[in-house]
């Protein structure tokens, strides 16, 4: 009898488990993505305030296409790296975001779809945009004769300054790229506005870095007169020997090394650049539109903003072309839904939505000249360095390399930002390994 | 019939007829049951284990950016990687510096630690049990903490240097102390599986021996060194050859440490970082799978050594 009910009980239980798995198989199979399969899906990154921003254009489209549904994936720290794996695994968003350095590296590879296929189907809105595109951004997202992408915002870097500590400081900025300030009076300024307790701490810094540090340090070398690399799109050679490149990086690592009026790398492990400038502990702080809404949602700060210094070997101050655009995965099912999307967030009807809320500076020139674009920056005096940014902006190279030279750009720029080596090593070191991958793409 | 007779049955008929019918039936089942639970494992093992062994040895002979065709290039990939990339010799430098400033104090303080924890003392379970908490912790969770602890100017680490005196150590900013670092806690990650094999191999030591050592008045090192570490010298080799398989397939934690450039610069520039950037970061998996398969052949050539030694040793004996 025993005997019996254990055997019963060996069968019921591996009938009950067995039931339980398949219910839970089938369960996990209907909840995952069969829920949502006809939406169309869009990848993007974003900081948490930059998001709501986002899903008001998204908010925006639907209201204008309810046809369409749209289903965002959020971008973790690395996007280059996860539209990889999607799209490698067959599982590419239809929309995906596209940075001015690392799309060629996706167009290369066949993972964007050329939008001139799309706009020669589409000639009115391929007029407009042309008409209405800044030619500088647009042109970026051009690669092997392709459209690649649509440019949705200039995400060139300026300078952010706190009105306040200069104002008591009796020290003024330049209020357009035009009237550029020297590497020496940038120091100078620096220097005034970098103060430190009794013991010697600093409690107030000159100059903080909300960007990536090598990258900035680059963008200095592009105002003392230095492009990355030649030509822009495609480069054959770099420019890292150049006299040029090498003083520009060399100010910048002496900001922190040398004349102590920005943080080192050793202190950026514990502070947070943007916390500094939020909480009216630095003077200034390098960074593109991207901070504006954490900087104009931060209590008691009164900023506005700045162009950047412009150097010995100069010929006037710049900021980089950065752009973000919106591009269609060339394996996409739902093109045409796609493109709607994209015909909204970078044309007219988005980049207007963008304008008011001040999420971005908008790719459309109308768009950045509208009253909305202004109200939405009203504690902007300095507009001007906003407006004029592309203008004033040098390209940053755009090659299928770049993930390469990115990380040579960090590995050897690493000790000259700590101050280890001069900024003359990149000449032996960085210069030699970039042309080499620029030469064997 | 009691079931002796019926043993006695089958095995008279057994040479007219190889299976019996009534057994061979039951045998049959049992082989199909047991192909049934067996299917499931074995299916996700050639799924999740040999197909991608045997696409990454493929790939290895092979040029592919994760999209376009495959292109066959041979050895190209290895000649690459042993004579055209300078990154190479910066990987094989960090992981074998790794790998030493790694296993050597794992071994040591594992030896130790399995000592202490072999006495029988009052409380030795709560001891026991907070030396093996690190084994419960993720890599990743646990590099986070490391990476508070390690932080220059607030890290806890260098405030208790602070008091007595000592400056500010730069831990995953200065190359060479990153790699110090990233050492410091691999160690205390390893040590608590050390010690546990250390210690299951100490306890198998036979006690008379040490009775017998202590009456021929040998004090507590002397039959550590001439009693212990002989008799566990089987777990000791499994303990080396498991920790430098680690070391060499490090990742996790020196990506949540010091980012998956394996910086700062190259500081913490080892071979699980190298093949993560070339396979994700520059698209390049044939040349990522080939960076595998050398480090593979490598860990295989040591592990047969170790084998080698170790029937070498036990002929010996």
């Amino acid at each position: 009898m025993g005997e019996q009910r254990k055997a019963v009980g060996r069968r019921e239980f591996l009938r009950v488990a067995g039931g339980v798995g398949a219910t839970l198989l089938s369960a996990s199979a209907l909840s995952g993505c069969g829920g949502d399969e006809d939406a169309l899906t869009f990848f993007f990154q974003a900081n948490p305030d930059e998001t709501d921003g986002r899903m008001r254009v998204i908010e925006e489209f639907g209201r204008s296409h309810p046809e369409i549904r749209v289903r965002t994936v959020l971008s973790g720290p690395d996007p280059m790296q996860q539209m990889l794996t999607f799209c490698a695994g067959g599982k590419c968003p239809d929309v995906l975001m596209a940075w001015e350095q690392t799309y060629a590296g996706l167009a290369d590879r066949g993972v964007l779809l050329d939008l001139n296929t799309m706009l020669d189907d589409d000639p009115d809105f391929a007029a407009e945009l042309r008409a209405g595109s800044i030619a500088a951004l647009y042109d970026t997202f051009t690669f092997e004769g392709g459209q690649y992408a649509f440019p949705e915002q200039w995400s060139g870097n300026f300078l952010f300054y706190n009105r306040k500590l200069f104002d008591e400081a009796g020290l003024a900025v330049p209020s357009r790229w035009d009237d550029a300030w020297t590497f020496a009076e940038f120091l100078d300024v620096g220097k005034a506005l970098t103060q430190r307790d009794r013991s010697g701490e600093v409690v107030q810094w000159g100059f903080v870095d909300t960007w990536v540090p090598h990258y900035s340090a680059g963008l200095f070398a592009m105002n003392n007169g230095s492009e990355w690399t030649s030509p822009r799109t495609d480069p054959a050679r770099s420019n890292f020997a150049d006299d040029a490149f090498i003083e520009g990086v060399q100010f910048y690592a002496d900001l922190a090394n040398e004349h102590r009026v920005a943080p080192t790398p050793a202190d950026q492990q514990s502070i947070s650049a943007m916390d500094l400038f939020a909480r009216g502990e630095a003077a200034l702080a390098l960074g593109g539109h991207w901070r504006y809404r954490t900087f104009s949602d931060a209590d008691d700060l009164d900023f506005d903003i700045t162009a950047l210094p412009c150097g010995p070997k100069g010929t006037g101050a710049r900021s980089n072309i950065g752009t973000t655009g919106l591009a269609i995965s060339a394996a996409s099912p739902r093109k045409a839904q796609a493109w709607e999307f994209l015909k909204f967030a970078t044309g007219p009807a988005g980049q207007a939505v963008i304008a008011e809320t001040g999420l971005f500076v908008p790719a459309l020139d109308a768009a950045v000249r509208s009253g909305g674009f202004a109200e939405a920056h009203a504690n902007v005096t300095n507009s001007g360095i906003l407006t004029e940014g592309p203008a004033h902006s040098w390209p940053l190279p755009v090659t299928p390399a770049w993930a390469r030279i990115d990380a040579l750009m960090d590995r050897n720029m690493g000790p000259v930002l700590r101050g280890a080596r001069p900024a003359t090593s990149l000449a032996n070191r960085l210069a030699p390994d970039a042309d080499e991958v620029l030469r064997t793409r | 019939m009691t079931a002796t007779d019926e043993r006695a049955v089958e095995e008279t008929s057994a040479p007219a007829s190889p299976s019996p019918p009534r057994r061979s039936a039951l045998a049959r089942r049992q082989a199909r049951a047991a192909r049934i639970f067996i299917a499931p494992n074995l299916l996700a093992v050639a799924v999740f284990l040999v197909f991608p062994l045997g696409f990454s040895l493929y790939l290895s002979f092979q040029q592919w950016d994760l999209f376009g065709p495959i292109r066959f290039t041979g050895l190209g990939n290895f000649r690459r990687l042993l004579t055209a990339d300078p990154l190479f010799t910066i990987a094989l430098r960090n992981t074998i510096v790794f790998t030493l400033g790694t296993l050597l104090p794992t071994v040591a303080i594992s030896l130790v630690v399995a000592a202490a924890l072999n006495q029988r003392v009052r409380g030795i379970g709560f001891f026991r049990t907070v030396m093996f908490l690190p084994l419960a912790v993720s890599s990743v969770v646990m590099a986070v903490i490391w990476r508070f602890v390690f932080d220059t100017d607030n890290g806890p680490l260098n405030m208790i240097l602070g008091w007595i005196g000592l400056g500010p150590v730069p831990w995953l900013v200065d190359p060479n102390w990153a790699m110090v670092s990233v050492c410091l806690v691999s160690t205390w990650k390893s040590i608590p599986f050390a010690t546990v094999v250390l210690l299951a191999a100490m306890q198998g030591v036979p006690e008379d021996l040490y009775e017998a050592a202590k009456i021929d008045g040998a004090g507590g090192i002397r039959r550590f060194v001439s009693i212990t570490l002989p008799l566990i010298r089987g777990a000791l080799s499994f303990v080396f050859v498991i920790s430098i398989i680690n070391s060499v397939q490090a990742f996790d934690q020196i990506y949540v440490l010091t980012g998956g450039r394996g910086g700062p610069e190259t500081g913490t520039y080892v071979f699980g970082i190298m093949i993560f950037q070339n396979a994700f970061a520059f698209g390049d998996a044939g040349y990522a799978s080939a960076i595998a398969w050398l480090i593979f052949l490598v860990l295989l050539s040591l592990t047969g050594a170790q084998l080698w030694f170790s029937r070498r040793n036990a002929t010996e004996q």
